[in-house]
């Protein structure tokens, strides 16, 4: 078990965002966390991150423990590091315990070169070596290596000077990808990568995040049908709060409590694309600021969700580009 | 990396130093030259060339936290304050444990580790709150240890006029080593009559003047080294982006409270060595909020975030002030010597030419940099350095030899 959490809940006033959430993930593993707006799965990260502090429950993450799939170097093996106790971690602590995360809404270093802003984060994986005050930071050939291979890795390579913000959007979601990745992460969050990413862009994104579930663990939040069926080994379905399913994207797909509360009742609206433009807008009504309204999730009304085929053809980045 | 590569990389750093260090001599030759009342008018005098290095260092070490940060240190004048105090203090042998007489370079330090101690203090604290509440409770911080130091009978008889320094001048140099050291203060300063039998005289105030300078440069190159140092991008991306810092696993606190502390070190070392010129200090000239304004204001102009700005930001301001000062020749002056009487009496809208030079430039400094700070921040938003660095695509070092290889051909 990498990670674990334990009736994890968090309350903001009286609204409970998430609520009693018993999940595990296996090292490994690329499980999609879905639901509708303000269904608490920003929360959810955020708790997982150390960025909230939850009001109960416990989260328990085990970096190294039986580490599947390889690709997590060192001691693997015998799963002796033990578990770990984060559930009052600060966000650097869960950091430097290897859980890393990309951002919904880009959160880069705007100023920097794109180089720089994956090497400030391999940097910070080698954690003392950001204290070497009278070091010229040239000096760490280390650093620059790994920065470019994850550029590499990501398509940004040729882009490595450029200045972060004068990136085009769908670079910028690659790079948040990129900065994540040079934490060298043990569990790699990513919060909605294709967020606002134009049709043609999703299938590089999903190629990047197949690619790095290779040898990643990773969480998803996906709000794209297509892509969360196609590439996910399980999905995981909070709805206010709750986690209501959680299983095998089949199983999960032809589970009732889903499609009542997630899909909306699919089949009982009718037309779907009248739907979906409105759908964005009147959503639930408790979103948490996080998701704040900006995308269409409910595929409602359509044929079930499966086909990744039609993947693009179905996810136009509606209110995406008003960011 | 060669010598040659290091020679170019600091080429402009050397062209700036060999600026301000053949500055004295040129001054000097100028002013018994035709051009004598030119440079009286519009060249600075070395006492407010002093005033550039001792406040320049004040402002970079006030750039160093807030520009590369972004944590706007609006109480840094505690830190000043507390240099310049110790010093005199300890000059005085007032501060226990330490015996009247120790060399200064000595108290100099011992005032900047207190100063960077005080900084932890205030610092953790401060660091709790972000943004404009930072800057808020840094000045609240700085505005009561100024009271406290104004009513404090120990520092003098009368702690609202501040304290003064008796004795000898001040040392600059190799403490204990009569021969590397060079004693500062306009009075009390080393001069040198016949400099290696070159028969050149070095006043006092020269002397000080590259004592102090000596000081400025050795700290501007610890700041800029620890810019460059891997400490340093950390503080320029929780500039940037704090909550991504953290998210990658930056315990961000600890590094604001580290570059808060050096930054303190450093302006305490800028108080020190002003005190140790002035041999005086008062709680209006350090420990006031407005000492933390003038680096604020010649921050912006010579440009936030570059560290060498604030101090062409500052020798902005004192070239300024020496101009529109009747202290020194100036402007004013300038015109009234130079310019025909009868022009001066003539009547311009029911006032005289003469009176109204006299009321709109001399010791008018105050007004004209206000109107330049704002024209600053409207537009030259990046201040002096910035702009000049924008231009160029980089900083200035790495830039200008290359450019000037591009025009050579």
């Amino acid at each position: 078990m990498l990670l674990e959490t334990d009736g994890l809940t968090k309350r903001f006033g009286g609204i409970t965002a998430v609520d009693g959430v018993d999940f595990a993930l296996e090292s490994g593993e690329l499980c999609s966390l879905i639901g509708p707006n303000g269904a608490g799965k920003t929360t959810f990260f955020n708790l997982l991150t150390g960025v909230l502090e939850p009001s109960d429950g416990a989260i328990r993450f085990a970096p190294g423990a039986g580490a599947g799939e390889g690709g997590q170097a060192g001691e693997g093996g015998d799963g002796g590091v033990g578990t770990r106790d984060i559930t009052d971690a600060s966000p650097h602590e869960t950091a430097l315990a290897g859980i890393h995360r990309s951002y919904q809404i880009t959160n880069l270093f705007p100023t920097l070169t794109v180089l720089e802003n994956v090497r400030i984060a391999a940097q910070a994986a080698r954690g003392g070596d950001a204290w070497k005050l009278w070091r010229n930071v040239r000096s760490f050939d280390a650093h620059y290596e790994e920065a470019h291979q994850i550029l590499d890795r990501i398509g940004l390579d040729g882009a490595a000077d450029a200045v972060a913000e004068n990136l085009s959007h769908g670079e910028k979601r690659s790079l948040e990808v990129g900065v994540a990745l040079a934490g060298d992460p043990d569990l790699l969050l990513l919060d909605e990568p294709t967020a606002g990413v134009s049709s043609e862009g999703v299938d590089d994104v999903v190629a990047l995040i197949e690619d790095v579930a290779a040898d990643h663990s990773v969480m998803l939040i996906e709000h794209n049908m297509d892509v969360v069926m196609g590439i996910s080994d399980r999905i995981a379905v909070l709805h206010r709060g709750e986690l209501i399913a959680d299983g095998p994207p089949e199983s999960v797909r032809n589970d009732p409590a889903v499609r009542e509360a997630y899909l909306g009742g699919y089949g009982r609206e009718g037309d779907a694309t009248g739907e979906e433009q409105s759908g964005g807008t009147d959503g639930d009504g408790s979103a948490a600021a996080t998701d704040g309204g900006r995308r269409v999730d409910r595929p409602t009304g359509r044929a079930p969700p499966a086909e990744r085929g039609r993947a693009s053809g179905r996810t136009p980045n509606r209110g995406g580009g008003g960011r | 990396m060669t010598l040659a590569d290091y020679a170019r990389d600091h080429a402009v750093h050397a062209a700036v130093v060999l600026v301000f260090f053949l500055y004295p001599p040129v001054n000097g030759a100028l002013e018994s030259s035709p051009l004598a009342a030119e440079t009286a008018a519009f060249l600075p005098g070395i006492t407010f060339m002093i005033a550039v290095l001792y406040m320049g260092l004040f402002a970079m070490s006030f750039d160093f936290v807030s520009g590369y940060t972004g944590y706007l240190s609006f109480g840094h004048a505690a830190f000043y304050g507390t240099g310049a105090y110790f010093v005199v203090l300890a000059a005085n042998g007032q501060i226990p444990g330490i015996p009247g007489g120790t060399p200064f370079m000595i108290t100099l330090l011992l005032g900047a580790l207190l100063a960077a101690l005080l900084a932890l203090v205030i610092g953790s604290v401060s660091f709790r709150l972000t943004g404009v509440y930072f800057a808020m409770i840094t000045l609240g911080f700085a505005q009561v240890i100024y009271e406290l130091i104004r009513s404090w009978g120990y520092v003098s008889t009368n702690p609202q006029e501040g304290a003064t320094i008796g004795g000898d001048g001040l040392a600059i140099g190799v403490p204990y080593v009569d021969a590397l050291s060079l004693r500062v203060g306009r009075l009390t300063g080393t001069s040198v009559e016949n400099l290696l039998g070159l028969g050149i005289d070095v006043s006092a105030t020269v002397v000080s003047y590259y004592a102090l300078g000596a000081v400025v440069l050795a700290s501007y190159f610890a700041m800029q080294r620890i810019l460059h140092s891997p400490f340093g991008r950390v503080m320029v991306a929780i500039r940037e982006n704090e909550e991504r810092a953290r998210a990658v696993g930056y315990p961000t606190y600890r590094f604001k409270l580290a570059a808060f502390a050096i930054s303190g070190f450093f302006g305490a070392v800028a108080g020190g060595i002003f005190a140790a010129y002035a041999r005086s200090v008062s709680p209006d000239n350090s420990y006031f909020f407005l000492v933390t304004a003038d680096a604020l204001i010649t921050t912006i102009i010579g440009g936030f975030g570059t560290l060498a700005g604030p101090l062409f930001g500052t020798a902005f301001h004192q070239w300024l002030e020496d101009v529109l000062s009747t202290e020194s020749g100036g402007l004013a002056t300038y015109i009234r010597e130079g310019v025909p009487a009868t022009v001066l009496e003539t009547d311009v809208f029911g006032l005289s030419v003469e009176l109204f030079v006299n009321t709109a430039l001399a010791g008018r400094a105050p007004l004209y940099l206000g109107i330049v700070f704002v024209l600053f921040v409207l537009f030259v938003p990046n201040g002096i350095l910035g702009t000049v660095r924008d231009r160029l695509g980089g900083t200035v070092g790495k830039r200008l030899p290359e450019r000037l290889r591009r025009y050579r051909r």
